[in-house]
């Protein structure tokens, strides 16, 4: 007080914000560090005590007295403890931990508080080196202080047993991932599965594939595509002059040069598949053709750096030889006088994909019709075609056909499908979806008496009449509805393998019922679709479990009234409310071929 | 043909390493490789079948060991769902890799 007495009277010198502030508060400097020199003076004497006493307790000289005296201290200061309001807090956060003993909590932070304070010096418990502790001082083993190179010591193994009990566990987002790919499995993976993901795992370690299988090559690069790391580095190990295929599915990070590798390093080869194949230029196709390969089977997606020209070279040059052709995701070249130079060279290919070629219209579809020869065919244009063309088209190379996909031919009408019904004998697998006019009536038409054995695959996605004006659909049923369904199944459902009827909204549940009823099964149906039924609940569901009894995935996204189904184990629900935790085990529908 | 059915019933087998080393196995345990599977099949009269012995020329011990490590792996986690992958060092994928191959698991 008497000092600042007299500093009022004196003429101070320049003063700083920060002192100002201090002075207002009431905080001052003297009395700051008067409280450091006492904490300094009690540690001290408490270290010196301690000393005392150890010392004699050696010599045996403590007196009764003294330590009731002591005890009775202690039990003083521990009450004190347990009022304070840290003692409470504390308590509040170990509640139901072992250790919440009230004596237990309060004695910690007794001797917490009996600690050396941050700046002091301390002797290290494992070293026994002199240190200053600091506020980041680890505990010991045995409650004392480590210095800095122990703490550090003692933090790192204690992050490396974190990481070691990790190890090697499916965790739940892994199990979601695969039901989403439709694996349900049960049992373990094949070691052959288990390595090649080891593989694909350390592919930078890797100089060499040595003679690996082609059909474990084919794995591993569908595997390291998924995962985006086939780059130039790992091409290269599946470059193997003794080889007649390559598969890139994922070429996105290749370069020019690394394309043009390929060709002149696997000079046998017969079978090219590159997908995402942007920097496939011109150059490219050139020095290609220059090598004079047998190639029988090609498949190129996104290749947009591909001209016109260099594609029209391509089949008069490769056209000869070419069984299988496979183009997709085209939008800046291959047009339709393109497409006429494929059908006038390629006279002996048996199978033609191309899909999402934008430049394709009419004349293409002419052009195509006079592929006989076309075993396989598969289209999806984004324009508009005349039905005629299409009528025609299939009348033409149907005979002939075993597989035949349309997508996207939205106006394509009821004739089409009696064109199929009358021209098709050989198919096996039928895809044809997104259209808006064949009505149901010509489904049925389609699947009844129709000469063509039994189907596959078949895929009637999409197949519906979308008009905002009027939600509840037209009143005479456009698209795959309840009979055109039953008459499907009741064609193909002995050999059908894969079905998918997604977003057919006019299948009622009466039609569901009647086709999965008691006495019908589907045996070799493996993967079903029916997202968007809104009429599908737990009962048909169950009943689809039922008739079908090697099902393996079932897609149902917005089914709303699915709700607590019984899946199998062993099959892959997609979609579905709450689907995960709904998986049960019933003993009496494992599947039937599940024998070693 | 009772020699044959005396060796059916026979419950181990011994797969042996190109290197010599021996692994006795549950006959079911070995015949979740198809290769082994055809091997110790009675019907096939493979002096494999007969001895119940089979000498792995190509495999090395310690990638037959691993080998082993699977196929028990594997029968015991049959009825499991879910099951998490078995550890496999790095060093050994490619030539397990090649023996899973040729052994078909």
């Amino acid at each position: 007080m008497t000092d600042r007495r007299q500093t009022r009277n004196q003429i101070r010198g320049p003063h700083s914000a920060l002192t100002d502030f201090l002075a207002s508060n009431n905080i001052s400097a003297a009395q700051i560090h008067q409280d450091y020199q006492r904490r300094l003076r009690d540690a001290e004497h408490q270290a010196a005590d301690e000393i005392e006493e150890n010392y004699n307790q050696e010599q045996g000289h403590e007196n009764r007295g003294e330590l009731k005296k002591r005890k009775r201290k202690e039990d003083v200061v521990l009450a004190k403890v347990k009022q304070s309001k840290e003692f409470a807090q504390r308590k509040a956060r170990r509640m139901g931990e072992p250790d919440d003993d009230d004596d237990l909590i309060a004695r910690e932070m007794m001797y917490e508080r009996s600690r050396p304070m941050p700046g002091q010096l301390d002797n290290c418990e494992l070293c026994d080196k002199r240190f200053t502790v600091t506020p980041y001082s680890k505990t010991g083993p045995t409650g004392g202080l480590l210095c800095t190179k122990c703490s550090k010591a003692q933090t790192d193994s204690e992050n490396k047993a974190k990481a070691k009990k990790r190890g090697p566990r499916t965790g739940r987002r892994q199990n979601q991932s695969n039901l989403l790919d439709g694996l349900a499995q049960q049992g373990a993976l094949s070691l052959a599965e288990m390595c090649t993901k080891k593989v694909a795992d350390n592919i930078n370690d890797i100089e060499e594939f040595g003679d690996l299988p082609s059909q474990l090559l084919l794995r591993l690069s569908q595997i390291l595509s998924k995962r985006r790391v086939m780059t130039p580095r790992t091409l290269n190990l599946f470059l193997r002059p003794d080889l007649d295929s390559i598969n890139i599915y994922d070429a996105a990070k290749l370069e020019t040069q690394d394309f043009e590798k390929i060709f002149v390093l696997m000079p046998s080869l017969t079978h090219v598949n590159i997908r995402f194949a942007g920097q496939l230029k011109d150059q490219v196709v050139g020095s290609m053709l220059n090598r004079n390969l047998r190639i029988k089977s090609l498949q190129l997606d996104a290749a947009n750096l591909v001209s016109d020209s260099s594609w029209r070279q391509l089949f008069q040059r490769l056209g000869p030889q070419l069984q299988s052709l496979k183009l997709s995701n085209l939008d800046c070249s291959l047009d339709d006088e393109t497409l006429e130079v494929l059908s006038s060279c390629c006279t002996t290919l048996r199978r033609l994909k191309l899909k999402h070629c934008w430049k394709l219209g009419d004349r293409s579809l002419q052009a195509i019709s006079t592929l006989t020869s076309l075993m396989h065919l598969s289209l999806h244009f984004y324009q508009d075609v005349e039905n005629e063309t299409l009528i025609n088209t299939i009348s033409r190379v149907g005979p002939n056909l075993q597989t035949l996909s349309l997508e996207g031919f939205t106006t394509a009408d009821d004739r089409l499908l009696d064109m199929i019904h009358d021209k098709c004998r050989l198919l096996t697998k039928l895809h044809f979806s997104e259209n808006a006019v064949c009505t149901d009536k010509g489904f049925v038409r389609l699947f009844t008496n129709w000469p063509n054995p039994a189907l596959k695959v078949v895929d009637m996605s999409s197949t519906r009449d979308v008009d905002n004006a009027n939600p509840d659909g037209p009143t005479e049923a456009t698209g795959l509805a309840s009979h055109g369904f039953v008459a499907l199944m009741n064609h193909s459902g002995s050999m059908i393998q894969r079905l998918n009827i997604s977003s057919c909204r006019h299948i009622s549940h009466a039609a569901f019922t009647e086709v999965f009823s008691d006495e019908r099964t589907y045996p070799k149906l493996r993967e079903l679709d029916v997202s968007f039924h809104t009429v599908m609940d737990d009962y048909i569901v169950s009943r689809i479990f039922q008739s079908c009894p090697n099902i393996q995935k079932l897609v149902a996204f917005a089914c709303f009234n699915l709700r607590d189904i019984q899946v199998p184990p062993y099959v892959a629900l997609i979609g579905g409310l709450k689907a995960q935790n709904s998986i049960a085990l019933e003993g009496n529908m494992q599947p039937q071929s599940k024998t070693v | 043909m009772a020699s044959t059915d005396q060796e059916q019933q026979q419950p181990f087998v011994t797969l042996v390493s190109g290197d010599g080393f021996e692994f006795v196995l549950p006959r079911s345990t070995a015949c979740i490789s198809k290769t082994l599977a055809m091997m110790f099949d009675p019907s096939s009269k493979f002096s494999e079948a007969l001895s119940g012995r089979c000498v792995l020329e190509n495999i090395s011990g310690v990638v037959l060991e691993k080998v082993c490590e699977y196929l028990c792996y594997n029968e015991k986690n049959k009825t499991q769902i879910n099951v998490p992958d078995m550890d496999i060092p790095p060093e050994l994928c490619l030539e397990l890799l090649m023996a899973a191959d040729y052994l078909d698991v």
